[in-house]
Order: structure tokens, then sequence, then C-alpha cells
């Protein structure tokens, strides 16, 4: 944790505890108005590299979303995402290019699971900073917060880092999605409902098994 | 900004989706020189790919409501939301037009409406979803709702030779799906229209209480931002940009500023998600084919104002919606061959807003479901969970956030009482949407008269879902294509004068 990251942390555990939503919006906002959040969160943690020509997300935030989406999607995406063979992040960037209007929110959501403090559940560092065990504690946390602010942080960033994942090659093959794929585990015909098994269809209303 | 490029017509179409083709093809074949301005890309039905990603963010944009708990998806591209959508047609229900007559003056819309409908059901070339189109996963469906003695049909579809590809939400790349692309805007090309790819409007011209044409800047293919000012200078002017975009844009352009955008309304919709012991593969096929009507409140119906629908399962948007997160998410993924989902389709009775946000091309959306559409979804989805039991599941997943898997009616048990709560959705979102710039046949009520032009500017018509007063109860692409042809043919009788 860097001495800018540490000093924003500080902050936040003060302000963050016992937060109901419009202080959490708040705190967001005055953060960012004061310039705080984009200069001491926009880089990526140290010894973490984000890809060039990312356009929606800065490097922090690509961090943070890759972190997430390693809980998220479980044993084997984070074992994909920890091989560097899928990089959820990177495809949310892309995928935000036709949702534009969830970059601001999506960055203050995954600024918030990197810098807040929540004690009660030992998280007292940036989250990409947190072993995978209380990552998910975090998580869990977050989903099951009477605080609706907090099950909105959870699920913006579930959306985006499943969305994120699963639009990889590689994490469609982990599912047996043959759509695309070169070597695919069904066909069009495996889908059909074999002609012996038709029965009357059109206007099937109230038919009995 | 540079001096803008200007262009002259006679008319000016501002979308060219299912409300912007229909009545463009119109104009133009009326002798009327048209140009069709478009925000989306044009991409040719040979470069739609298989994939989930890339053809989301290509083809259409996400919006989220100020509140951040529900997302609106609209086609953007030529040929708009037909593109994306599942080819699903039905007629204007007579509980519709009814209201529109009741509630809204509306009694000459409603009584000429059936007749272009049939117009255009032809023209799309809508028919039966014949067994050779029959998947599994529509199976699944229709096999629960006959189990339960629910009443439910199989849903026509404008498409000629469909290949079962289950790539209608990624842009058709056979050209079997009758998208606008396919069926409208060739038919106003050959009558000479012209068609803008990448311009997004920014203004109506209006100048002494006449429209002049529209303001706007052509946008960067790649990175979608503005690089080019251009004035289309046209007496006429059609607004088909969508319900989310056509409301804004007469708004910030000072046109009915105590009317436009409001009144809007969508069909909420959220998945249910069930596992099958046997493989559905409910990625191929019609991505949407079979529909639970037991629910309805049209065509006939008396029930709570629901449809229960088929739909395709892909691994982007089933992974959002299957709740929870890390191995069991994992788990319920790596079923995902054997996985059915049936997508709610509910009449709200919700109404809310859309004006322009900073940026034109991010509207602000208020919109958020009352208690009484959070009961009766809260209903809908422990119906399609009831019938996906009967229809042979291991177990259903609702789209709640801390809600296990339903393996019995007995788990059903543990659903809330009360309505849900929006913010323990894994996804809800909406794809059908209306109003913003509503026909009234009383001015003081409505943006546009009964013909779809605009009470306060002459020569300005809307012409697409956001001029109608209100949701459908059905998937609405046949009831706007019929409103826009009528709505162009007004246009084109006025101006014969």
């Amino acid at each position: 944790v860097s001495a800018r990251d540490g000093a924003l942390h500080a902050r936040s555990a003060r302000d963050l505890e016992g937060l109901d939503r419009r202080g959490f919006l708040r705190l967001i906002a005055v953060a960012a108005a004061a310039g705080a959040l984009p200069l001491a969160c926009s880089r990526a943690p140290l010894g973490v590299a984000a890809p060039p020509g990312l356009r929606f997300l800065s490097a922090r935030a690509w961090a943070v979303l890759n972190a997430a989406a390693a809980r998220i999607t479980g044993p084997p995406g984070a074992a994909l995402i920890a091989a560097g063979r899928v990089d959820p992040a990177l495809h949310a960037d892309a995928f935000l290019a036709g949702a534009p209007s969830l970059a601001a929110p999506l960055a203050q959501a995954l600024l918030a699971l990197e810098f807040a403090i929540w004690p009660l559940v030992g998280k007292l560092r940036p989250f990409t900073g947190l072993a995978p065990e209380a990552q998910d504690a975090v998580l869990s946390e977050l989903a099951e917060s009477r605080i609706e602010t907090k099950r909105r942080i959870f699920m913006g960033v579930r959306s985006v880092a499943l969305m994120g994942f699963y639009a990889s090659p590689e994490a469609r093959a982990l599912v047996r999605y043959p759509m695309g794929a070169a070597d695919p585990a069904a066909t069009i015909a495996d889908a059909m409902v074999p002609a012996a098994d038709e029965r009357a269809y059109h206007g099937a209303s109230r038919e009995e098994p | 900004m540079a001096q803008a490029e200007r262009i002259a017509a006679d008319a000016v179409v501002i979308g060219s989706g299912a409300g912007g083709g229909p009545a463009a093809a119109a104009l133009a074949e009326a002798g009327l020189e048209v140009v069709v301005l478009e925000a989306g890309a044009r991409v040719a039905s040979s470069d739609f790919v298989p994939d989930e990603a890339l053809s989301r963010a290509r083809l259409g944009r996400i919006s989220v409501c100020t509140d951040g708990l529900q997302s609106f998806y609209a086609g953007s591209c030529v040929g708009g939301s037909t593109v994306v959508n599942d080819a699903l047609c039905w007629r204007p229900p007579a509980e519709v037009l009814e209201a529109w007559r009741r509630e809204h003056a509306l009694g000459a819309a409603a009584d000429a409406l059936p007749a272009y409908a049939e117009r255009i059901w032809r023209d799309v070339h809508a028919e039966p979803t014949d067994d050779a189109h029959r998947n599994r996963n529509a199976e699944a469906l229709r096999r629960g709702a006959a189990r339960l003695g629910w009443a439910n049909e199989s849903m026509p579809r404008n498409v000629r030779g469909c290949a079962n590809l289950g790539r209608c939400n990624f842009g058709c790349p056979t050209g079997a799906k009758q998208s606008s692309l396919v069926a409208w805007v060739p038919r106003a090309e050959r009558a000479g229209a012209r068609v803008l790819a990448d311009v997004r409007a920014l203004h109506l011209r209006v100048e002494a209480g006449r429209a002049r044409g529209v303001l706007a800047t052509r946008l960067d293919p790649r990175t979608r931002e503005p690089v080019a000012p251009l004035q289309v200078d046209a007496p006429l002017v059609l607004v088909a940009a969508g319900a989310l975009e056509s409301g804004p844009l007469l708004r910030r352009s000072g046109i009915d500023d105590a009317r436009a955008g409001r009144g809007f309304q969508a069909h909420s919709s959220a998945y249910v998600t069930a596992r099958f012991p046997e493989p559905i593969h409910a990625y191929f096929g019609p991505t949407m084919a079979h529909a639970v009507s037991e629910f309805s409140d049209v065509n006939g119906h008396a029930g709570p104002g629901y449809m229960l629908e088929n739909t395709a399962v892909h691994p982007m948007q089933t992974a959002a919606v299957l709740p929870g997160f890390g191995a069991p998410h994992a788990r319920a993924m790596a079923a995902l061959p054997h996985l059915a989902h049936a997508v709610v389709v509910l009449r709200d009775r919700t109404r809310g807003s859309v004006v322009s946000g900073e940026d034109p091309a991010s509207p602000r959306i208020d919109y958020a479901l009352e208690a009484p559409d959070l009961e009766r979804m809260r209903h809908a989805f422990a119906n399609a969970a009831r019938l996906y039991l009967a229809s042979g599941a291991v177990e259903v997943w609702l789209p709640l956030e801390g809600y296990g898997p339903v393996r019995s009616e007995r788990d059903l048990a543990r659903l809330p009482e009360a309505p849900l709560d929006r913010s323990r959705l894994s996804l809800l979102y909406a794809v059908h949407l209306f109003g913003g710039a509503n026909m009234d046949g009383r001015r003081a009520q409505g943006v546009c008269d009964p013909e779809g032009a605009c009470w306060n500017v002459a020569g300005l018509f809307v012409a697409d879902a956001s001029s109608l007063p209100g949701n459908t109860g059905v998937n609405p692409q046949i009831t706007v294509m019929a409103h826009a042809l009528r709505v162009a043919e007004a246009a084109l009788a006025r101006r014969r004068g």
C-alpha cells in the first residue's frame, strides 16, 4: 500500500464506519471533487501492470475488477485469471463501449470496494491487497449488507466481473458453450426437438401431459 | 466547431429501426427525397458474428436508470432494435387499443391501427413458428405450462428461412430475420432514400412554429465521439430515435418542455433459470418462440399482467442473471448446456421520465418500479418456478440475491411476502420501451396529436414507440411498425394539403 493510498484509506476508515447510503455517496462525491480519488486511485497497485489501451477503466479499476472477478467467478475462473489466460477487466472495458453510462458508477463502485474499510470483516487494507478468503468475506458482507448502497456496489461489480469473464473464449469453453467454438461440443440438431417427439404444438393451450 | 456540412431534402427521418425504417420507406416510395439519420453504425448481415460481447457492444447500447437498479437495452445500429430483437410478432391487443380510446381520446388511431398491422404482418413475413423451429428450450416452457393447464402458445416470428442458429440477438447473419435492416431500409434506399449511419441528431430546427430540419453531428465510428457537424434542411421531420432518445431530443430542442420525456414506460423484465437433467442447449434454435399467456391481461386474458416467454441461454447474460458468486455460481454455470431461461415480460403500471443527460447519447432515466409492479414480478417468479418444476427441472434459480435454488414448492415459501426489493434483483432490465412523446387526442395531455404530429410544431412527427401512449402487454415491434407507417402516411397527407 503506497503512502498516498494509506492516507486515503485512513480517511475512508473514519468516514465509512456506520455509513448510510446518502453519506456514502456524499463521501465519494466530495473525494472526487477534491481531486483525491483520481490522483490516488488511478494507478495500479504496486507490482501490477495494466494492459495498454484501456478506454474506460483506470489501471487501478482494472486491477480491482480483476481481483474481484477472480473471487466472483469461482475456482475455475480464479485459475484462468491467475494464469493470465482471461482478463475480465479488459473485456469489461471493451464492453463498456456499448454502455458508456455505466462507466462512472462502475468506477465509483470499484474505488469503494478497493479503499473502503469494513473492520467487522477485517477489511483494513485495499481489496487488491487482501488474501482470497478475506476478499470473499468482503464480497459476502457487501452482498448481504442492510445498506442498499453496499448491495449496489456488490451487484454492479458482480455483474460486470461476470460479464467480462464470460466474454472470453476460454471462459465460454469452461461451460461448454459451443457458439463460435473451434470444436463445438453441441450442434444445432442437439438443441431441436426431434420429429418423433413432436406433438400438437401450435395453439397448445391447456394440453394435458 | 467547423462550418456544418449541409444537406437538403424533402424529409428527414431520425432513426432506422422499427419506427424509422417503415416511415422512411413509406415517404421515399411516395416520391419524397428522404434522408435517414442513424446514430449507430451500419453493419451488414454478413458481418454479424457469433460473439455475445462484441455484438452487444457493437449493435446496441445499455443505459441505466438514475438509481442504478434497472438497465435498458436498445439497438444502436442501422435497423435499430429490430437487428437485436427476437423477431417476435404480436398484433396490437384489442384491450390496449380500447385503453387508447378510453384514456387518451385516440379512437381514430385505435380504429386504424389493426389494418396497418395486417399490412406490416405481410410485409415483414410474420409466420407461425413451426415444428422445424421448435427447440428444447421452448419445449421446456410449453411442457410445464401444459402440465399445469396454463394457457400457452407459440409465437409468430418475422423470418424467412430461419436456420436455427440462435443468433437473433447478435444480428441474424443469414438475413432470415426480417429486421428493419433487411425489410425496410433496403426498400427505402431502392426508392432513393439516403441512410447516413454514425450521425447523431442533436437538435431539431424549428422556426415560426414550423420544422425546418435537424442539427446533427457525424460520429467517429470507432470512438463514437462527435467529429463533424451536419445540418439537414427539410420541411418534414419524423423523429423515430426510440423511446430513450426521441423524448429527450424533443425536450432539448425546446419542444413541449412540460410533457416531452414524461410518461416513459416499459415492460420490465427478469430471467428465471431452470436446470434440467437432460441437455437443453438453449443457445441454438429460435432465441424465443413460446409464451405462457395465462397471466397476461390482454388478448382475452384477465391475469395480473405479465407473460412468461422462453429465451436463449448465452454465457454473459446467464452469468449476470444467476444469483450469488464463487464456487456455487461456477457450479451453476458449469451446467450451462442443461439450462433453460424464461423471461418475465411485465406490463408495468409504473411511469417514469427520460430526458437528456449531459451527453445526448446517455439519457437520464428516472424509472423506479412501484410496489404493485414489484408484487406482480414476485408472482411471476413463483409461477415461473412452478412451471419449470412441473416441466421436470431439477432446480430453478430466481434472480434474487441471497435466495437459494428452488427444488420444490416448499422452497417458494421462502419468497418474501412483501414486494421485491429491486436492489436484491440480480438483473432487472427492459427492452420494450414506450412513451416520452405520447399521442393524445386532447392537446393539453399529449406531445403529439392522434396522427403522431407534434401539437406545437407543424411538420414535426414522432413515428416510434415514444409516441405510443403506453405499453402494449406483448412484444411491440409489429405495433410500432404499424404506428410508424400510419404516422408517415398522415405526414404525406398533410403535405399534400
